[in-house]
């Protein structure tokens, strides 16, 4: 049986996962097997119910593996989400509508209060909400901002939480594609400055090119790993490595390998 | 020529008459409550005078307005004590409503255990009940309070049991993420998440909670608005009946538009607070 490895910030090992939907039993994950190094920017691509989702909430401890074995920071998940150490970012911002801007963001760092945990102090903060252009709305409440301010909150959210492990649930799906480009590169310079080790959900093949420093494409039915690719792009990146060569290669690369997945 | 994004390109239009007409639409929709009301009365009033229809069987409202006007301390008095156990009645309800609906909420036994003593008194007329709170609390406040008590906290626990429960999963799960306790959970998202659901209640409980003192009142006391329109009813006292009727209204609508006030207040976060 393939082992866990205890020095990466996450490691699956064979991990596997049914579920029972209203009786009918669905392999979600098959022997999946991956080592995430500390400070990396990993994307999970696939299609829908390939387990991209399980994935992550198999790694935040919010689900248990039926079969193999998943560490987290050389220890279980549930106790690096006891020590606060996960930082979610989901697919719609999720923020309470009764707290303004400023309140959400320091959400999470109110929550389970760690001493030792870093958190952002709510100066940080508001300096953070000022660097992302978020300044002037500080006390707004979430009903008076658009879509792509509420997604910038969340990231914000996430970031005050200085937590080492970021796991993203297609953060940027309910977005137009503008907003979607924009978050695309706040979240990377954001993540540039922290250097937290990031697991980031999508559908889209730019973003999985442009953020990440590998690619897991994953095909359904079960749920599995069919190709893991390198992106050896430099950083920093921005917007202008999208009309290089290199990751044009790497975005046809992607594209095959997800085709090459749909069709088995 | 100016260019097509630059400012001086943009048009510079008058406000439209539609819109500046919007101030005074908004000023008659303001006023439109007090003029319904007003021509409620109005009606009533020329329809006494006109059918010559008997006092007994429809007074004019000018002649209950006086009678009401004329006696004040007459209605203060029982209008405080009805109040006063529609009160304690409608707050007891609110509370046990929240620890029933927080129970259920948290425990799937709880729930399945609780459901058919709710559905229960649902259904159950609540006022056959008097007889035995009477029995078991004697001529005080008690049985008024807990008549009151009962017709109120139906729509409070099933508006409770909503709010505390139809979270949003993302957020109950991005919560999760950072181990939120299930206190904190509670707090921070289920309790605020059913304000609205518990002021929409509140509106609904103000009446049910009067109707359930006076029903209280009804059976046996020596005071409140129940029993001035008992006695009224029963020695043919029609102005005082129909007092008793307008100052019952006139604290339900009262109590109603100071939730209405708090509840603007509280939930301006919320979407019930835009008018669209």
């Amino acid at each position: 049986m393939t082992q866990p490895n205890d020095t990466a910030a996450i490691s699956f090992a064979g991990v596997s996962k049914w579920f029972r939907p209203k009786g009918q039993l669905v392999h979600a994950l098959s022997q999946v097997s991956l080592d995430v190094s500390k400070s990396e920017f990993v994307s999970l691509i696939g299609p829908s119910g390939c387990g991209k989702s399980t994935m992550l909430r198999l790694t935040s401890g919010l689900l248990e593996p039926d079969w193999g074995t998943l560490m987290v920071e050389g220890g279980s998940p549930s106790e690096a989400r006891a020590r606060k150490h996960f930082g979610f970012i989901p697919q719609h911002p999720a923020l309470l509508p009764w707290r303004t801007v400023r309140a959400n963001v320091s959400l999470l760092c109110d929550i389970n209060h760690q001493p030792e945990a870093e958190v952002m102090s709510a100066d940080d903060q508001l300096d953070m909400l000022e660097s992302i252009g978020l300044g002037p709305f500080v006390d707004a409440l979430p009903s008076e901002l658009s879509g792509g301010m509420m997604q910038r909150v969340s990231i914000a959210r996430v970031f005050a939480l200085r937590a080492p492990l970021l796991l993203a649930d297609e953060p940027f799906s309910a977005l137009d594609e503008l907003t979607r480009v924009e978050m695309r590169y706040l979240l990377l310079s954001l993540w540039e400055r922290s250097g937290s080790t990031v697991l980031f959900v999508t559908h889209s093949i730019p973003e999985a090119v442009v953020l990440s420093d590998r690619a897991v494409v994953l095909a359904a039915r079960p749920g599995r790993i069919t190709k893991v690719i390198d992106v050896p792009l430099p950083r920093p990146r921005d917007e202008s490595i999208e009309d290089t060569e290199e990751y044009r290669e790497i975005l046809r690369e992607v594209r095959s390998a997800l085709k090459e997945g749909w069709s088995h | 020529m100016a260019d097509a994004t630059s400012p001086d390109s943009i048009p510079v239009v008058e406000v439209p008459p539609e819109i500046r007409r919007q101030t005074f639409r908004h000023a008659v929709f303001m006023v439109a409550p007090f003029a319904g009301l007003a021509a409620f009365f109005l009606f009533w009033e020329f329809y006494v005078r006109i059918s010559g229809i008997r006092p007994l069987t429809l007074p004019k409202p000018s002649s209950v307005l006086i009678h009401v006007v004329e006696n004040p301390a007459f209605y203060w008095h029982h209008a405080t004590v009805t109040v006063q156990e529609a009160w304690w009645g409608f707050w007891m309800a609110f509370v046990l409503a929240v620890l029933v609906a927080t129970g259920m909420a948290h425990s799937k036994l709880v729930e399945r255990a609780a459901t058919p003593i709710i559905v229960l008194m649902q259904s159950m007329p609540v006022a056959i009940l008097v007889p035995i709170f009477l029995l078991w609390f004697g001529f005080s406040s008690w049985p008024k309070i807990l008549t009151a008590l009962l017709f109120a906290w139906i729509p409070f626990v099933a508006n409770a049991l909503t709010g505390l429960r139809a979270i949003d999963p993302e957020t109950h799960e991005l919560l999760k993420s950072v181990n939120a306790s299930k206190w904190e959970i509670y707090w921070r998202l289920r309790v605020p998440h059913s304000l609205p659901y518990l002021f929409s209640a509140g509106r609904i409980c103000i009446g049910l909670a009067l109707v359930g003192a006076v029903v209280g009142e009804f059976f046996n006391s020596k005071d409140g608005l129940g029993n001035t329109a008992r006695v009224a009813q029963s020695r043919l006292l029609v102005d005082q009946l129909w007092g008793s009727v307008f100052v019952l209204a006139f604290i339900g609508v009262t109590f109603v538009l100071v939730l209405i006030a708090v509840e603007h207040r509280v939930l301006r976060w919320h979407s019930s607070q835009t008018v669209v």
